[in-house]
């Protein structure tokens, strides 16, 4: 009866939207580190937890007050919550039961509850024997006043400070990471220590003027001698001990650059990893961004196009030069592979990128790029550089949206200036923006005053504007001549009076930019359509 | 008939060579590199071999004379550099066009005076931010004026004692006579700046105005011959 009610239960929360939604809040909150609420709770933490330890260092000089009392209750109460929260969110139970009862009726084998509730109370020990829900619970003692003595345990509410700031936890890593060779050198460090400790005892115990009195002595004046911290409250007296204390001298200088050395190197190694965790960081912020994988000499003037019109994007690429010239000109960018799977998504490939370039002068690397990129998203848009003309159709395999090629793209141009170098000029003027003339396009969307109207009613002439021709995948308007094929769709080139424009179809204008917003604004407010249609 | 010299024969000048109109330019293909010319003849390019650096050579394949436009398309800047110099001294008014490498190099061919510049990583930059600003506008320009297709550019100079001298530019109704496109107007004595059409409907025609127009190859030339024709009246 109990099992079947928790089973009904179990499916219940796993088809409830309100408790998923309400578990996803509080990841967001407490673990999701990609999220602004885990920011703000982190610094609120941080501010309740120092104010909590000033509260009760007040409370151990002075009379416990009652004010104090009742803050430090709800100090204790966030704390309690935070710690069940976690706990909560740490594992599904209902799909652990979900998953035992399926298994039990593939099986055809009873329900059992016991073995059920072993498995969740596992993950909840788990959770409990976890380094910092030891911590966290831990923190809660010092709140106990009757028990002074569990005053000491302030330590772990400071400990707690470190949950909340990623500082710590790099130091953390950097010395996992050293893990091996800091062994070692404890090993060794330990086995000088006992030498050393012994030696000394031997020879100063019972010494004249000697301080050392006994085995903890020696053990003390060691590890001082060996942190080259020398008080200089035991000294050895007799020529065994200083010798002793001269060979102690020696290795430990041995013994402390070798530690150095291990941690500057652990850190430089972290250091490249935690400055791209910034860049990431600060990537997130965006709404949406480009990544450039590659920043030679296209790369570079990309991101300067980009950087005129305040478009967010990304700079990856290998080689260290290129990275440094990046972050000379302030742009985001990461020293990395960008053939990894691993770097494209730290990058946010699957979250707010909206195209990728893969403009490397290899292209090997442009292909495999090319064809990860299409791998981990479905959507975005690749844009490619081929360097070589047998190359093309590989991108395209690959799953590229549209190839480049440098030399072909400067051979068309080359060409076209070859030809007619006036006509050429003002229209690459045009495209490039130069001056406030531009061409583009105009969309009859649904409703629009210009669905179904005929060319030669738009009153362009009146609007400075002048109509190229028309972009559609509508099939009505084969049958007009003039007709260019562009991609999947035509482009109608100087259309007749008569062409009636249909809804999807594109406009492309020539004009003042401001001309052209103005007409796209009044044409796109589908309020003005009795007045235009009269 | 124009005369176009093409000095270095590579991936580039190759896709260049093969965009340029053959019925109005006659090209020429030089290269000092052996390898070069086995290539281009491969290709069926009739390239020849002429030392760059000889001020005889340039002058014996027509540079100073015959030939109108110069493209420097050597690997080199530095040999870009010489072979813009040593033609400029030929020919002030040869149209000198030069590839760079190296950005650094523009100021340097511009001072030795070349017309134009092309950099072809700075143009292939621009063209994918096009493609990333502006989709629709660059496939269609891709696929018809720079593209295989029949849709071209072309400038049309109004000649003295034409049919177009005073004409309204809103009489002119290319579209409907030619379905042709007209652009821009441009007037090379004034300024370099294009007169762009659709403000400017009340101006006249004069000689030596540019008309930019756009549209197939068989209407142009129509256009062109008519223009070209002092009895012809539309």
């Amino acid at each position: 009866m109990l099992s079947k009610l928790m089973v009904y239960i179990a499916y219940y929360l796993n088809s409830s939207d309100g408790y998923k939604k309400g578990k996803s809040f509080f990841y967001d909150l407490l673990e999701n580190p990609h999220s602004r609420k885990k920011r703000i709770f982190d610094a609120s933490m941080i501010v309740l937890i120092v104010l909590s330890i000033l509260l009760l260092i007040y409370d151990i000089e002075h009379e416990d007050s009652v004010m104090g009392g009742y803050f430090e209750l709800a100090i204790l109460l966030v704390f309690i919550l935070e710690y069940l929260l976690r706990g909560w969110i740490y594992s599904d139970a209902y799909k652990i039961i979900i998953e035992e009862y399926e298994k039990a009726l593939y099986l055809n084998i009873p329900f059992k509850m016991t073995a059920l509730l072993k498995r969740v109370v596992a993950k909840d020990l788990e959770y409990i024997a976890s380094y910092f829900a030891v911590i966290d619970l831990l923190a809660l003692l010092p709140s106990y006043r009757p028990l002074s003595i569990l005053r000491v345990f302030i330590i772990f509410r400071l400990f707690k400070l470190f949950r909340y700031s990623t500082s710590a936890k790099l130091f953390a890593d950097v010395l996992a990471s050293k893990r091996y060779e800091l062994l070692t050198l404890l090993v060794f460090t330990c086995f000088m220590v006992f030498i050393a400790s012994i030696s000394i005892y031997l020879f100063e115990y019972q010494a004249d003027r000697s301080n050392i009195a006994n085995l903890f002595d020696a053990f003390y004046w060691t590890v001082v001698t060996l942190a080259t911290v020398g008080y200089g409250d035991i000294a050895p007296q007799t020529t065994g001990g200083r010798w002793v204390a001269i060979f102690l001298i020696l290795v430990s200088l041995g013994i402390l650059s070798f530690f150095t050395s291990i941690l500057i190197a652990a850190f430089s190694e972290k250091m490249l990893a935690m400055r791209d965790s910034r860049t990431y960081a600060e990537l997130d912020r965006y709404a949406s961004f480009i990544i450039i994988c590659g920043f030679g000499r296209v790369g570079q003037e990309i991101a300067r196009h980009l950087q005129r019109q305040r478009q967010q994007f990304i700079v990856i690429d290998k080689a260290e030069r290129n990275i440094l010239l990046a972050k000379q000109l302030g742009y985001l960018a990461i020293q990395n592979d960008a053939s990894k799977n691993e770097v494209l998504i730290n990058a946010g490939i699957c979250r707010k990128a909206s195209d990728i370039l893969c403009i490397t002068g290899d292209d090997v690397v442009n292909v495999y790029i090319t064809l990860t990129s299409r791998h981990l998203n479905k959507n975005i848009r690749i844009i490619t550089r081929a360097n070589r003309h047998e190359n093309v159709s590989k991108l395209y395999q690959a799953g590229a949206d549209n190839v480049i090629l440098p030399f072909e793209v400067a051979g068309m141009l080359a060409a076209e200036f070859l030809g007619q170098p006036v006509a050429f000029e003002a229209i690459s003027g045009i495209l490039q923006e130069q001056r406030d003339i531009a061409m583009e396009t105009v969309l009859v969307a649904e409703n629009s005053p210009l669905d179904r109207r005929q060319v030669g009613q738009l009153d362009l002439r009146l609007r400075k504007l002048t109509l190229l021709g028309v972009i559609s995948a509508n099939t009505l308007h084969l049958k007009h001549k003039n007709k260019y094929k562009v991609k999947h769709r035509h482009f109608y080139f100087n259309p007749e009076q008569h062409f009636v424009l249909q809804q999807g179809d594109m406009l492309v204008v020539l004009g003042r930019k401001y001309g052209i917003e103005h007409f796209r604004s009044q044409m796109e407010q589908p309020r003005l359509l009795p007045k235009v249609r009269t | 008939m124009k005369n176009i010299a093409i000095f270095g024969y590579n991936r580039l000048s190759y896709e260049a060579i093969n965009r340029i109109d053959t019925e109005s330019h006659r090209i020429m293909v030089f290269d000092y590199k052996p390898a070069n010319i086995e290539l281009a003849l491969e290709k069926g390019i009739n390239a020849s071999m002429t030392e760059f650096r000889s001020d005889e050579d340039l002058k014996a394949i027509g540079i100073g004379s015959t030939v109108d436009t110069l493209f420097c398309c050597l690997d080199e800047d530095s040999e870009n550099v010489f072979l813009t110099l040593s033609a400029r001294a030929l020919d002030k008014n040869l149209q000198i066009i030069a590839i760079i490498e190296n950005p650094e190099a523009a100021e340097k061919l511009l001072a030795a005076g070349a017309n134009k510049i092309i950099d072809p990583y700075q143009i292939c930059g621009r063209k994918i931010h096009d493609m990333l600003k502006r989709p629709d506008i660059t496939d269609l320009f891709d696929h018809t004026v720079f593209g295989r297709n029949d849709l071209n550019l072309a400038e049309v100079v109004v000649p003295e004692h034409s049919f177009l001298h005073d004409v309204h530019v809103s009489q002119l109704e290319l579209s409907t006579h030619y379905n042709l496109v007209l652009v821009g107007i441009i007037n090379k004595q004034i300024s370099d700046q294009m007169h762009f059409v659709a403000e400017e409907a009340d101006r006249r025609l004069n000689p030596g105005d540019i008309l930019v127009i756009l549209g197939p190859s068989r209407e142009i030339r129509a256009f062109k011959k008519d223009v070209n024709d002092e009895f012809c009246n539309i």
